[in-house]
């Protein structure tokens, strides 16, 4: 197989640390974000463009309702990003509980 | 512009498969995913990290599968949105590593389907999530919620309940919208065969008992309320076009309610690329026409797995088996016959077609439901547009789904109506007294997925102009 991105091959479960609006957060490596969020007890950091606060729905990257800045590109779902070490999120929400 | 023999839209199980069984016959196949890693759903790859599981024997099925096409010299692109197809059979694609612009001499579209979901007021609550993103959740050890209500149709839905009693969480019901029984028992005879979907389904359902989990059939959600989180749901009972019974209701409290309705395919590549689209009553869907070697309309389309009709991993792997068979016959890199291919595996293929024929027929939600939705309830997520603002657009005279979008934007937003194209078309049908033939569905365009306008700008320049 010729693999665009080999870093994602079935990984173990590593523990890492990503920032999330600047807060370093415990993740697993190759888990997804929406796995993060949900862990944290956080069940919505996107803003529609009509105001409406949502998070996670359809989980398999059809409804786009999971939105999130990573790395500084914005629009990027949530349900269909695994995480890596160091990835920088930010949410159109602030995000309230434990951390 | 980069060329392909064979592109593969979905590495699930059909398009692995077809693309598995193209490469056996020295086709050169590249695969395209917008998932990061290959499986679909069904073959989802989470449970990779819960090594402390020991894995079901579909999810060692693809292991195996991932394994083969790690193993192949199929071209595999992860990440990747196929956010357009156009004539002459080119892709526009947007991921890391892949070109923008493809061009295939055959393509099979194996893109999955999405659960079919129910406006009703407080849907849009955080707290309300898929049954398949609870599951995606629990798989990864984390809970979706504290107290678990379950609602809509099919087996998912004691199969949830199950993994998530196992995982500790507390379920307070399963709400199966069907009638189950009447409509079950003329469909006994597909269950011949299923011995493992039997095993799954009766050990699920044990479980469900053992823990005295209601399961009332004939219900469901029918409103849910809390300030910026779900707090309670109140659920009521269906008649039998799934209409909800005044009085019948009761409410319950609970964090999280995971909806799942059944599946609608994904179609709107298929749409782009020009293949006909047929009306199926049994599943209420636009599906893509094609004929018994699954190529549509267009020579070189091919469209299997549940992306064309809802029927299951089970027969998206035969599918993809015979389209691939099909398409390395027609760009004469084999001499493998589709014919005799097909009837080789004949009984398979029925068995599996009875069972899609009694799933759709005892699992397909009846029009009723659509009658959930209030005047505030937003049916169209991603533009926040109303039952309502749906109501005017018809009073303006708007008859079909495409005035309909013209007029309020729903199905203009970034998801492009998957979500609300079905909700939408009913209420329309049903304030027009018309049928949903008439009324249509949202007709999909490029892009079908949103796309940087620089990598847009890219795809156009690389096709060299060939794009519409």
């Amino acid at each position: 197989m010729e693999n665009s991105n080999k870093e994602n091959l079935p990984g173990n479960s590593q523990s890492i640390i990503i920032n999330v609006n600047g807060i370093p957060t415990k993740a697993i490596a190759g888990e997804s974000l929406s796995c993060v969020f949900y862990a944290n007890g956080w069940k919505k950091w996107h803003r529609t463009p009509y105001g409406a606060e949502q998070g996670l729905f359809c989980g398999i990257g059809h409804c786009f309702g999971c939105l999130v800045t990573v790395d500084g590109v914005p629009n990027i779902r949530a349900c269909q990003t695994l995480v890596s070490e160091g990835m920088d999120i930010v949410t159109d929400i602030i995000l309230e509980g434990k951390s | 512009m980069e060329h392909i023999e064979v592109a593969i839209v979905g590495a699930g199980p059909g398009g692995m498969s077809a693309a598995l069984t193209l490469a056996e016959e020295g086709v050169e196949v590249a695969i395209i995913d917008n998932n990061p890693t290959p499986g679909g759903q069904y073959y989802r790859q989470t449970y990779i990290n819960n090594t402390t599981k020991k894995l079901k024997p579909h999810q060692q099925e693809g292991v195996e599968l991932r394994r083969k096409l790690h193993d192949s010299k199929i071209r595999y692109f992860s990440k990747t949105n196929v956010w357009g197809t156009f004539e002459q059979k080119i892709l526009a694609l947007d991921g890391p590593g892949a070109p923008p612009a493809l061009e295939a001499e055959a393509i099979v579209l194996a893109t999955g389907a999405f659960e079919r979901t129910i406006a009703f007021p407080g849907w849009t609550l955080p707290g309300v999530i898929t049954i398949g993103a609870a599951q995606i959740l629990n798989e990864n050890n984390v809970s979706p919620g504290k107290r678990v209500l379950i609602s809509g149709t099919g087996p998912l839905l004691v199969v949830l309940a199950s993994e998530l009693i196992h995982a500790g969480i507390e379920v307070i019901g399963v709400l199966e919208g069907s009638n189950l029984l009447p409509r079950a028992i003329k469909h006994l005879g597909a269950l011949f065969g299923q011995k493992e979907r039997l095993k799954e389904g009766i050990g699920s359902w044990i479980s469900l008992q053992k823990h005295r989990i209601p399961y009332r059939l004939g219900c469901s959600v029918c409103f849910a309320r809390g300030e910026d989180h779900l707090k309670e749901v109140t659920f009521c009972h269906l008649d039998n076009d799934w209409k909800p019974i005044p009085g019948s209701e009761e409410t319950v409290s609970c964090d999280t309610l995971c909806i799942g309705y059944g599946f609608i395919p994904f179609n709107a590549l298929s749409v782009t690329l020009g293949v006909e689209q047929e009306w199926d009553p049994f599943n209420a869907c636009y599906i893509p026409k094609r004929n018994m070697f699954m190529e549509t309309n267009i020579k070189g389309v091919y469209s299997i797995g549940d992306g064309t009709s809802i029927g299951g991993a089970r027969l998206a792997l035969l599918e993809g088996q015979i389209a691939g068979v099909a398409a390395a016959q027609q760009l004469g890199k084999s001499k493998k016959h589709p014919e005799k291919y097909i009837s080789g595996i004949a009984t398979a293929l029925s068995r599996e077609r009875r069972f899609k024929k009694m799933y759709t027929d005892i699992f397909t939600p009846g029009f009723g439901i659509y009658e959930l939705s209030e005047e505030n309830t937003i049916l169209c997520r991603c533009e926040g547009i109303t039952t309502a603002d749906i109501r005017r657009a018809i009073d303006l005279g708007a008859d079909t789904s495409g005035e309909i979008k013209i007029i309020t934007r729903a199905g203009m937003g970034d998801c492009q109506g998957r979500m609300c194209s079905h909700l939408i078309a009913n209420i329309v049908a049903r304030e027009t007294n018309k049928s949903l033939l008439e009324v249509g569905q949202f007709q999909p365009r490029p892009p079908v997925f949103p796309v940087p306008i620089e990598n847009l700008c890219l795809s156009v320049d690389k096709s060299a102009g060939k794009m519409g």
